[in-house]
């Protein structure tokens, strides 16, 4: 699964980031977006000699001052759910708009389940990809 | 292995990648060298800003095997890596003075030592 939307995935849960100065932020992700900016809330946050501590009730860091994210182990397990999740809602949709142009065709027997089948043929691909 | 610009190496299995180079590691090691030795310690999953990587490889598992260099509990290579870096300092602090006093323009970024 690409990297930002592992992160996404994330939203919720509590993670570290450290900054390119050093700077450690200990939080949980409120929201991200795709230039990796984030906002955290119940910060702690860490000089980069680690001898000096903050607390944040909420905070906005901006993604091009990050270095990297420590996210915890459950996350991946969530990743594979919500990849899950989102094929299934992606073949929903697809059937639902092949559905619509082929419904004029159902008393013409086959065309209906090649296009289906096209559809889930299609999610597969992409969901092995990632 | 990733090598970072803060001069960092960490040791994971690599799951994605981005077209900025933003890595996905799981189950990564944080790996400390000091001289024939290195310490190992274990961070979980790491997503890496890609202009923070100076360079990743695939590591050769059978060399790892017949590698030289000795593993040594981290307390110990965290103190002999403080000594190394401290030393480092003092020598570019002289280093800087004498480019200083030449004429030369310093930086000191230690952050980014590429």
């Amino acid at each position: 699964m690409l990297p930002l939307s592992l992160l996404h995935t994330a939203a919720g849960h509590p993670l570290l980031v450290e900054l390119k100065n050093g700077e450690t932020f200990n939080g949980h992700l409120v929201n991200c977006d795709n230039w990796m900016n984030l906002t955290l809330r119940e910060v702690i946050q860490t000089s980069p000699d680690g001898d000096r501590f903050w607390r944040l009730p909420e905070c906005y860091i901006r993604g091009n001052t990050i270095k990297y994210l420590n996210v915890p182990e459950e996350i991946v397990d969530m990743v594979k759910e919500d990849e899950a999740k989102a094929r299934q809602a992606r073949r929903g949709r697809e059937n639902g708009y092949n559905n619509r142009g082929r419904g004029q065709n159902r008393g013409r027997g086959g065309q209906n389940h090649r296009g289906g089948s096209g559809g889930q043929r299609g999610g597969g691909n992409m969901g092995s990809r990632a | 292995m990733v090598v970072l610009r803060d001069g960092r190496k960490l040791i994971g299995t690599l799951r994605s990648f981005d077209q900025f180079a933003n890595l996905v590691l799981q189950d990564t090691i944080e790996r400390i060298y000091v001289g024939n030795c290195y310490g190992d310690i274990p961070r979980g999953i790491f997503l890496i800003r890609g202009e923070n990587v100076v360079l990743l490889g695939e590591i050769d598992l059978d060399k790892e095997e017949r590698s030289n260099l000795r593993e040594i509990p981290v307390e110990e290579v965290l103190v002999a890596q403080r000594e190394e870096m401290e030393a480092k300092q003092r020598l570019e602090k002289i280093r800087s003075r004498v480019l200083h006093e030449q004429g030369f323009c310093v930086d000191n970024s230690q952050n980014d030592l590429y």
